[in-house]
């Protein structure tokens, strides 16, 4: 609140019934808001600047001895009032405490003999402390300081008042200190933060739902929420969450609230469609020891971002497949030429068009990576669960790499895959995993260096790893090799034609299949790529009863 | 020699795969560019296979089968589809739809033939069972 300054007269008594009276009209105005022309306030205000001067011995003239006496009367009373209604207190020049009110000692909680001979500062807060320069300044100048003051009660807890300070001066006319009056308007001043509050939520285009934990009712509502729920006023507060017409959807987000406070968490984030909207819902359970507690609910409508997202998917799997037509005839030429199907080429033709050949393979890499990384960034890469045999799997990606195996020169054993282990999952994204992990092998593998693959039982789940003789991942790449284009930042790396993103996606297949990935590596030595997989279904992928997505 | 129906919009993927199904002498091939022109063929030709790509202006290969399913002498002609969008779902809904095989573009042109032969090696014995 601004302050509010007069111009005082340099008769103490004037001074102090003004002072008071602007006090009282501060804090009367602060106390009753709505009182009608400010009645209240102004009363109080017109009869303190009246009386003071007259017990102070400033008589006004013209007026009869009896009158002074009932004037004297009612002026007392007044005093009274204003002794139980305000804290007062007077200061030093100095700033320090000379005289403080049983009322101000019972709003601050402190003793009269802890606050007499302390300086005044000791009851301000931090916000207010700041402002004893200012005050004092206009006080010297004989000027009144009206405004709000926080004030640090003896249990640390704040006290906001309005306050009227005054200056008072002897009689050579020096300023001695000032009397201060102070209303307690704590509780005002929160109720108009929560008002603020309340009014800023109630505009906030997000919808918020606040659902006692208890009886699982809305408490609240913003103005977003009910217009999406089309309910008008509060019809909301006492209806069941099931009355409404939309019962499946709030049904469903009250079902992740129960789960998350029966998993002990305190928030969740999910997407879910909520009245034919997509939006992303994030839900903090707010604990009370009183009783059950709130479910606080912040939905924000999702649509625009997620039409922005498909039109950027359908953009690039547009242009991944339009490319892959040119590849076809591009590839597809070139097979047919390395065959020999258009006859003899002299081995010179032969080893570049075996160049070109393994770069147009390189390019459909790139493109089948950029599609699966879009997949998984929109939560659409699919997957296909059946029962199969992981051995019979990494035969299979042993036997589909033997040319590339041939090329860099390495010798691959398997161990461990003497007999079946059956296992639910994807066999091609199984594959496609490892065949990732076996070709990073063979690029970083000495030549003639030896890999192992490996499949072994590790209790609840199955691990299986690609173990090259490699020199092995440098510390300071070790914490961002799963990252996207990790790869990428190492131009050796970059030249053995890796495209940056394919231990991220194995990263994202795998644990979509419930599973986890990792490495061990010692510079020099090698590297031993590894993942495990649940032996128990995936159940990541599932979709649960409440048919949302949850986010990662 | 397996007379086989391609149905393919761009010139030079049809001139691969000619040469490709070429190799082996085993088939016997008839190309065309759009579903709507191999519709007009097989009014009066009945092939042993049709290899459709399925992103294609006008009919897409998915609409030429069916139309050519409507034939009767088609209801058991073996259908391979060729496609650059080759995701799970896709090929699941052309499997289910009766494609004996789904062809993954880029291909490979010395393995195409007995890919072909497979599949309807494939289709045939389902036929049978």
């Amino acid at each position: 609140m601004r302050p509010v300054y007069f111009k005082g007269d340099t008769a103490f008594s004037a001074a102090l019934g003004c002072g008071l009276a602007a006090g009282w009209y501060g804090a009367a105005s602060a106390v009753f808001p709505e009182a009608a022309g400010g009645i209240i306030p102004a009363a109080g205000a017109i009869g303190i600047a009246g009386f003071l001067p007259v017990v102070l011995g400033t008589r006004p003239f013209g007026q009869k001895a009896p009158e002074a006496a009932r004037s004297h009367s009612n002026m007392l009373k007044q005093l009274q009032a204003l002794d139980m209604h305000a804290g007062i207190n007077m200061v030093s020049n100095e700033g320090i405490l000379s005289e403080v009110n049983d009322h101000l000692l019972a709003l601050t909680g402190y003793d009269r003999k802890e606050l007499i001979g302390q300086h005044v500062k000791m009851l301000y807060d931090e916000v207010s402390q700041s402002q004893t320069c200012d005050i004092r300044n206009f006080l010297e100048q004989g000027s009144t300081w009206q405004g709000e003051t926080h004030l640090r009660r003896k249990d640390g807890s704040t006290l906001v008042t309005q306050a009227t300070i005054i200056p008072i001066f002897d009689k050579k006319g020096n300023w001695a200190g000032s009397i201060s009056a102070r209303t307690d308007v704590t509780e005002t001043s929160k109720l108009q933060a929560e008002r603020h509050s309340a009014q800023t939520l109630n505009e906030l285009r997000d919808d918020i739902w606040i659902i006692d934990a208890q009886t699982e009712k809305f408490s609240y509502l913003n103005g977003s929420a009910k217009e999406r729920l089309k309910l008008v006023n509060e019809e909301y507060l006492e209806k069941d969450l099931g009355d409404f017409n939309l019962a499946s959807e709030i049904e469903s987000v009250l079902k992740a609230c129960r789960a998350l406070r029966a998993s002990g968490d305190v928030t969740t984030q999910f997407e879910a469609e909520l009245v034919g909207t997509p939006m992303y819902v994030s839900i903090k359970y707010l604990p009370d020891p009183r009783g059950a507690g709130r479910y606080l609910i912040v939905s924000t409508d999702i649509s625009h971002r997620l039409e922005q997202e498909q039109r950027k998917s359908a953009f690039i799997s547009t242009v991944s497949h339009e490319l892959r037509s040119p590849l076809t005839s591009i590839k597809g030429a070139m097979g047919l030429l390395l065959s020999g199907s258009a006859g003899e080429l002299p081995d010179k033709a032969l080893a570049l068009l075996e160049i070109a050949h393994r770069n147009a393979d390189r390019l459909i890499l790139i493109i089948n990576d950029i599609l699966d990384m879009d997949k998984i960034s929109n939560g659409q890469m699919e997957f296909d669960i059946s029962d199969v045999d992981l051995v019979e799997l990494l035969k299979e990606a042993d036997r589909a790499n033997a040319m590339l195996q041939q090329r860099f020169g390495v010798v691959v054993t398997l161990s461990g895959a003497d007999k079946p282990v059956f296992l639910k999952t994807d066999p091609n994204r199984f594959i496609q995993v490892l065949t990732n992990l076996m070709s990073n092998a063979y690029k970083f593998s000495p030549p003639n260096g030896r890999i192992v693959l490996d499949i072994a039982d590790a209790g609840e789940h199955v691990r299986v790893s690609v173990k090259d003789e490699g020199q092995g991942i440098p510390l300071a790449e070790q914490g961002k090799i799963f990252d996207r284009f990790a790869d990428m930042t190492n131009s050796d790396r970059a030249a053995m034609g890796g495209t940056g993103l394919g231990l991220s996606i194995c990263k994202a297949i795998v644990e979509n299949l419930g599973g986890t990935i990792g490495f061990d590596t010692k510079e020099g030595v090698g590297t031993t790529f590894f993942f495990n997989l649940p032996k128990n279904e995936p159940a990541s992928n599932a979709v649960d009863d409440v048919d949302v997505k949850r986010i990662a | 020699m397996i007379k086989l129906l391609h149905v393919e919009d761009d010139a030079d993927i049809r001139e691969i795969a000619d040469m490709a199904l070429s190799l082996s002498g085993e088939f016997d091939v008839v190309q065309c560019e759009t579903g709507e022109a191999a519709l007009a063929y097989v009014e009066n030709y009945t092939p042993d296979v049709v290899l459709l790509d399925m992103m294609m202006p006008g009919m897409t290969g998915r609409q030429t089968l069916e139309k050519m399913r409507e034939k009767p002498e088609f209801a058991t002609v073996p259908a391979i589809f060729m496609t650059a969008r080759a995701q799970h779902a896709e090929i699941d809904e052309l499997l289910q739809i009766g494609a004996a095989d789904v062809i993954s573009k880029p291909f490979d042109p010395i393995s195409l033939g007995d890919q072909i032969k497979e599949a309807m090696q494939k289709a045939g014995m389902t036929a049978a069972a």
